[in-house]
């Protein structure tokens, strides 16, 4: 009961927030008994089912005209309903026209429902604060459903994100399980790296992203820290926005510059209480593997190399070529280390019904995944979520109430093989010798598998829970507030015993270390609001004010022990002799606001949205800790207007726009104050106190200036949808860590800069229902994004530590090069541009080339195709960009290299395109290819085409009433075409294993 | 049940009432119990000495002067003709051994940025104690001698290792941002001043039992080193003087004994940071298995050697199987943990005061003194006195003893073959990799990057 010690702050929140679900439950439980004894006053039983021409429709809404009377189908889109027998039934359902049925006497009454294509319109959009329904929208919002993430076998809520939003660019960081992701909404906004991720909200409270462990205790699979988005359950999820414009963002002020992304999860339905079953398995392999050397090439090379550098004979330590390793083995490194099968298995169960009033949701999940990595390891991920949903009779009262639990075991290899897998010589020895053991071969290598001996263990715990209380105090007029609470967990644990190394080196339990890093993370919020609707001048106004309250403190404890009696022991930490404890630390952030919005929509067709917040922060010093944020938007439904009302062809078309304001603070605690920090070294009998940083008391708020312009359009009865959005974000103000010169004594200070940086873009969303017969359906989705980035304004640029950095009118995201010509065909060694003809390669001077590895355009192609009981869905994602080809160190020392550099060098006049060999001797040759890696030599097309996601499902026909079976066959990242030929096309980090080929078979059930 | 809810429908009212009206101060914090302002941290001795204390442990664990393999006894031994590196070329040491330092190295920009970090630091407790109310004038003395040696010592380093280098004496950033380089000859200007003014606020007895915190000896002695450096030579023999003549507190040990904690010989030494941790360099040089994991000792060092010179038979391990040897330093002898720490690393020995001497007599033309100090070398070591007449001669006796007595400790040896003149000579045969400009490190790109002020890159880079 730990984390329930609450805080002085949180103490009345949350007895609120306890009091409420106790109230929940009481009043679901007398509503659910009212109900049951209430068949005594049906008159009549009409009962029947509802088709869409095919197939029955579970869900559909059946009201009893002038009667409060209803009903949903089953999921044999059955239903049975009492009335009078000249009664009318209004039957709706998302998607489809609604049909008004007059009973006449009937008890059995089968309904066909037709498609209705312009009904998209009517979806309402969460915008956090408030929904909005999707024709009256004037903010860029995208969004995507349970739908689009149940065809995934994905465990992270980005992966299922990625290529199906415009705007919205994702970049998996690492193929292991747990790993994190890369996600820029709009490009980049700010100038530090760290501070460019989205405000994440779930059910309305605010996730922290920020990530939990240490980098000394985390493993070296992940090129990142590990994100706690990893506890999100994708198959908990109803559906994800991501609010882009300043519309939409503004109502966030300070912590929706880099967008928002609203995460709404399952929510209980009316209707029978249904058990629905999910369970899934497939494996996971990498998608492409470099083409190196093999021996008989690469022993060839290392001659070569020898015979280069001059040198007659073979040292000591050449074990490759000195005759002390077989010459004749030849390991495919990459096959070996990183070519083993990730078994994936996945199991959901949700129970889900309720009643009029009372609506409730139970789901659990569990989830397993293993690495690709020799050696057996596992992550594994489970989790429960409930909801509870109601409403008084007279529907002004409403609460909800969610919660969500999941635990993560994350049992990971220290170490990540990639790049050894791709550097290790392919006649390095066996991992193992015949009897089984390790193979050390006499201390000549390092076995890489030793290191498997060192583990890393992540468990993660995360609570969830949040309620939204609501009243309608008189018609229009509704007070409501949300309490959120989230409480993580993580233990992260590294052991090095001394297994790993050579058993030779006489290394003992005595210098085996254990490394232990505790996170708890726990945040409460509070957002009271009233808002009010009324028609007003021939339109309806809307009016919401609110206030946030939110405090959010973690602690941190990292120790490490050493010196144990035994290797089985090792993760007693009061086994060890030797107790460091090197951080113990509270920080807390507190946050509040308040916000309001203004929405006037005048006759359907005129709309303006005025949003703004007044935002304060902790993380600012006196002085600074407040600032404004707002915006305007506006929209035209031009298809509205008279002179097109009666157009055959244009069924929707609206004109949208905004402006407004937001900021950032994403900065990291306490940074304002001129601290020491304990260091936890003790030297002399002192425990030590080291200065925390260089500091600045003047840094506040960075602010980013949207406007956005789109146009949306619907044909066909809006069978076809299309719509395009140009958007132009410029931040300034900036808040980076500046990079300083060593000689400061710290490498960056935190401090605004005057720099102004711009994102626009286009993006363009197409939507067509190609077929819709009724048996057969086919629609095509396609999303596409053109994105820039441009520094546009910095002042002294050329003087400031940015210098080397950035250019005026080049996107952040640039690298400045040295212009690579070739290999000079005399001395066989690389050459280079020099710039400032001074006969030599410096640097900066030459180092000048601006190389822009922005993606210049991305998107994805969705087919959704239906025939009966079969479904077939797939994604291509396609990225035009450049990135590095994979850099190996030069070729001819005792590393594998590519196969391509079998072409190098040999002899004068020889035209190349790679360098002399060398053993590592040659200086020259060294540099050369230092310089090579600095240099646009290494920058190729890396563009390319995925077939990202696919799924077949099919539905069994069964003629069982209550039962559904349905199976599926789903993979990511089946296909990829591209030109790139060292691995993946999608990494960003070095060494670190991409993104996986993943196959899974499901089947669900539904009883 | 319709009580219930205009409860909770009041309750919230009144709560949302409530919150909308509360004031500004919700947004302030309190400092994390981690941290302290830096004005308390002045105003309590006990805090302003664990900052003091606390650039004692990051010199042992960061930058130039921490163990092995990191820091310069193995980077600088690798670099010169002391260690062989087996390391994987994919590896930074790699670097060092084959002479290829590269501008981006992390290695080198690890040396740079630490030193310059521990340098704010001292500057730090040197405004910080100068501004405190609340210390004594002795304490402030205390922190302030400390503070100003520690800056010298690390400048010192820098400019040896990089050449011109900026000499930071405050800490205001945007000052220290914009610094141009200081040539080596102003370099040691300052930081002669810095002892100089440091020598009467350090007291002349040890404030900790072991030797851990340096004390004026400690200043005299790198005094001594930096006048030798800087070729002012009376002044070299007079500091090194200084030191030798407090015979009470120090003195040549047996050969066995030098690098034991509680060595006669040692002047100052850094603490092992847990009980029962002996030396960073011991645990990386000494291996027990061949091939060695790591390095092992250049050939050509251990056949220098006289058979029976005692630094030979005590300094020196040899590790065999079959036909193949290899040779570890054997200075500290204990590679693990034992039950009380037995060995802490040494900076500053008293023998390297005789030797400075010598190169100092010998420079004035005093011969007879120069040989008297390299004798008392050389006869510890269990060799006769040295044959070498005439002032080359001796001073080539110097340079030879100084490889012998001082191989595998903080570069030495390469620092000597620079003072002398030899890189080339000596190193161009040894070491495919060397070339002329080796002689200074690349200042690191990222420095050259964001300060302009230090352009041009060192020459060869």
């Amino acid at each position: 009961m730990n984390y329930f010690s609450f805080y002085k702050d949180g103490k009345a929140l949350y007895c609120l927030i306890f009091t409420a679900i106790l109230f929940t439950f009481s009043s679901s439980f007398a509503a659910n008994s009212s109900r049951h004894f209430s068949p005594i006053f049906q008159q009549h039983r009409v009962q029947g089912i509802v088709m869409d021409g095919n197939f029955p429709l579970p869900g559909v809404t059946i009201v009893v005209k002038g009667n409060k009377n209803g009903t949903i189908t089953d999921y044999n889109g059955q239903f049975s309903i009492s009335a009078d027998p000249n009664d009318t039934l209004f039957v709706s359902f998302i998607g489809f026209k609604t049909k008004v049925v007059p009973v006449n006497n009937r008890v059995e009454i089968n309904i066909k429902l037709e498609y209705d294509t312009t009904t998209l319109q009517e979806v309402r959009v969460n915008a956090g604060y408030y929904s909005v329904k999707e024709s009256d929208r004037t903010g860029s919002i995208s969004r995507i459903t349970s739908k689009d993430i149940e065809t995934q076998p994905v465990t992270n809520v980005l992966a299922a994100m990625q290529g199906r939003m415009a705007g919205v660019n994702i970049i998996q960081t690492s193929g292991v399980p747990g790993g994190g992701f890369d996600i820029k909404i709009r490009g980049q906004n700010s100038l530090r790296s760290d501070g460019n991720s989205p405000l994440y909200i779930i059910d309305g409270v605010p996730y922290s992203s920020d990530p939990v462990g240490s980098y000394v205790t985390g493993t070296g699979v992940y090129p990142t820290l590990v994100s706690p988005l990893n506890s999100i359950n994708p198959d908990n999820i109803e559906n994800i926005e991501v609010l882009k414009d300043a519309d939409a963002t503004s109502i966030y002020g300070s912590r929706g510059a880099n967008g928002v992304v609203l995460i709404t999860t399952k929510k209980g339905k009316t209707g029978k209480t249904a058990f629905s079953i999910v369970s899934s398995t497939g494996v996971g392999t990498v998608t492409r593997f470099l083409k190196l050397m093999n021996t008989q090439q690469y022993l060839a090379m290392r001659k070569q190399a020898f015979i280069n550098d001059g040198l007659t004979e073979y040292g000591i330590y050449d074990y490759d070529i000195n005759g002390t390793w077989d010459q004749n083995r030849n390991t495919d490194w990459q096959k070996e280390l990183l070519g083993g099968k990730a078994q994936i298995s996945d199991i959901q169960g949700t129970l889900s019904g309720g009643s009029e009033n009372t609506q409730f949701l139970i789901s659990g999940n569990f989830q397993r995944e293993s690495t690709v990595f020799p050696g057996s390891f596992l992550y594994k991920k489970g989790g429960g979520q409930l909801n509870l949903n109601h409403h008084s009779d007279n529907n002004k009262f409403k609460i909800s109430f969610t919660a969500g639990y999941n635990i993560q075991d994350n049992d990971l290899p220290a170490y990540d093989f990639t790049n050894e897998a791709r550097y290790l010589p392919p006649n390095a020895p066996a991992l193992y010798t015949a009897d089984g053991q390790l193979n050390w071969e006499n201390g000549t290598w390092s076995n890489p598998l030793g290191k498997l001996n060192s583990k890393f263990e992540s468990k993660t715990n995360d609570l969830l829970a949040n309620t939204l209380l609501s009243y309608e105090l008189w018609p229009g007029l509704i007070l409501k507030s949300s309490f959120g609470f989230t409480d993580l967990v993580n233990s992260e644990t590294r052991i090095i015993p001394s297994t790993t190394y050579d058993p030779s080196y006489g290394i003992t339990s005595e210098d085996s270390f254990l490394y232990l890093n505790d996170t708890k993370r726990n945040s409460w919020i509070a957002e009271p609001q009233i808002s009010w609707q009324k028609p007003v001048g021939g339109g309806r106004l809307e009016i919401l004010l609110g206030s946030t309250f939110q405090s959010q403190t973690t602690n941190k404890i990292y120790q490490s022990g050493t010196g144990f009696v035994s290797n089985s022991l090792i993760y007693n930490l009061a086994a060890a002799k030797r107790i460091t404890v090197y951080t113990d630390d509270q920080v807390v952030y507190k946050y509040q606001a308040f916000f309001g919005r203004i929405n006037y929509n005048f006759k359907q067709r005129y709309i303006f949205n005025l949003t703004g917040r007044r935002d304060g922060s902790s993380r600012f010093g006196p002085g600074n800790q407040f600032a404004n944020f707002g915006a305007l938007g506006a929209a035209w439904l031009f298809s509205k207007e008279s002179f097109l009302t009666d157009s055959s062809w244009l069924s929707f078309g609206k004109l949208r726009s905004s402006y407004g304001i937001t900021g950032s603070d994403q900065i990291g605690d306490y940074m304002f104050m001129n601290t020491f920090t304990t260091s936890g070294k003790i030297y002399s009998g002192v425990s030590g106190l080291a200065p925390s940083r260089l500091f600045n008391p003047d840094f506040g708020w960075e602010t980013n200036k949207k406007f956005e312009a789109a146009l949306e359009l619907g044909f066909l009865k809006d069978r076809i949808s299309t719509s395009l959005a140009w958007y132009q974000n410029r931040s300034s103000n900036q808040l980076a860590g500046v990079p300083l010169p060593g000689t400061t004594g710290f490498t960056t200070l935190q401090s605004n800069l005057h720099a102004v940086v711009e994102n626009s873009g286009l993006e363009m969303t197409l939507r067509a229902l190609n077929i819709a017969n009724g048996s057969f359906n086919w629609t095509s989705s396609l999303n596409l994004t053109f994105a820039k980035n441009k520094l546009l304004d910095f002042p002294n640029l050329e003087s400031s530590t940015y210098g080397q950095q950035y250019r005026i009118g080049q996107p952040l995201n640039i690298d400045l090069l040295y212009n690579f010509i070739g290999v000079n065909p005399q001395t066989g060694i690389y050459e280079f541009e020099d710039l400032n003809k001074d006969g030599k390669i410096t640097f900066p001077e030459d180092k000048q080339a601006v190389v822009d590895l922005n993606p210049k355009f991305y998107g994805g192609l969705q087919n959704q195709l239906a025939y009966k009981g079969l479904a077939l869905d797939f994604l291509f994602q396609f990225v035009k960009q450049k990135n590095r080809s994979y850099p190996m160190g030069a070729a001819g020392q005792m590393l594998n290299v590519q196969e391509r550099m079998s072409g190098s060098w040999r002899q004068p006049n020889d035209t190349a395109p790679y360098q002399i060999y060398t053993t590592g001797y040659n200086n020259d040759v060294l540099n050369g290819d230092y310089l090579y890696t600095e240099s646009t030599g290494l920058i190729v097309d890396a563009s390319y085409i995925r077939l990202k996601n696919i799924s077949l499902s099919y539905d069994i026909p069964l003629n069982l009433k209550q039962t559904k079976c349905k199976i599926m066959l789903q993979g990511q990242n089946l296909l990829t075409f591209t030109k790139y030929n060292d691995g993946d096309p999608e990494f960003i980090s070095y060494g670190y294993l991409p993104p996986l080929k993943v196959v899974t078979a499901a089947v669900q059930l539904i009883f | 049940m319709k009580t219930i809810h205009n409860l909770l429908a009041q309750l919230l009212l009144f709560m949302l009432l409530g919150l909308l009206f509360s004031c500004d101060s919700f947004v302030e914090v309190d400092l994390p119990k981690s941290q302290l302002t830096a004005e308390a941290v002045f105003e309590d001795y006990n805090t302003a000495n664990a900052a003091m204390t606390n650039i004692y442990s990051t010199v042992r664990d960061k930058g130039i002067l921490c163990g092995a393999p990191l820091g310069i006894s193995n980077q600088l031994g690798n670099y010169a003709d002391e260690l062989v590196t087996i390391e994987n070329p994919a590896k930074q040491g790699y670097t060092f051994y084959h002479n290829s330092l590269l501008p981006s190295s992390t290695y080198v920009s690890g040396y740079w940025n630490a030193a310059y970090n521990q340098i704010y630091a001292a500057n730090n407790i040197i405004q910080g104690s100068q501004a405190s109310k609340n210390l004594t004038l002795q304490q402030k003395n205390q922190l302030i001698g400390q503070s100003l040696f520690i800056r010298a010592l690390m400048h010192f380093y820098l400019a040896n290792i990089f050449g011109d280098i900026p000499y930071v004496a405050q800490t205001d950033y945007k000052m220290n941002s914009t610094l141009s380089r200081t040539s080596i000859k102003d370099v040691y200007k300052a930081v002669i001043l810095d002892l100089q003014n440091a020598i009467p606020l350090l007291s002349p007895d040890y404030l900790s039992e072991e030797r851990t915190l340096p004390n004026a000896a400690a200043a005299q002695a790198l005094l001594a080193r930096v006048f030798l450096y800087d070729g002012a030579y009376p002044q070299a023999s007079n500091a090194a003087s200084a030191v030798l003549n407090q015979t009470s507190l120090y003195g040549l040990e047996s050969s066995t004994n030098v690098f034991l904690i509680h060595s006669k010989e040692t002047i100052w030494q850094l603490q092992s940071e847990l009980e029962g941790q002996n030396t960073a360099d011991g645990s990386y040089f000494i291996f027990t298995s061949v091939p060695p994991p790591s390095l092992s000792l250049n050939n050509n060092l251990v056949a220098s050697f006289a058979p029976a010179d005692l630094r030979r038979v005590n300094w020196i391990k040899a590790v065999s199987k079959g036909a193949a040897t290899y040779y570890h330093a054997f200075k500290y002898h204990e590679k693990n943990f034992t039950p009380a720490s037995k060995e802490y690393a040494v900076v500053f020995r008293t023998a390297e005061l005789y030797l400075i001497r010598a190169e100092a007599r010998a420079m004035q033309g005093d011969l007879i003194g120069a040989k008297e100090d390299l004798n008392k070398i050389r006869n510890r070591s269990g060799l006769g006195n040295t044959q070498a007449a005439g002032r080359q001669e001796i001073l080539d006796a110097v340079l030879t003893e100084r490889r012998w007595e001082y191989f595998s400790e903080y570069g030495h040896r390469f620092f000597d073959l620079k003072r002398f003149g030899k890189l080339d000579a000596v190193l161009s045969t040894v070491k495919p990799g060397w070339d002329t400009a080796d002689r200074l490190f690349p200042l690191p790109q990222a420095e050259l990057a964001v300060n302009p002020n230090l352009r041009p890159q060192n020459p060869g880079y």
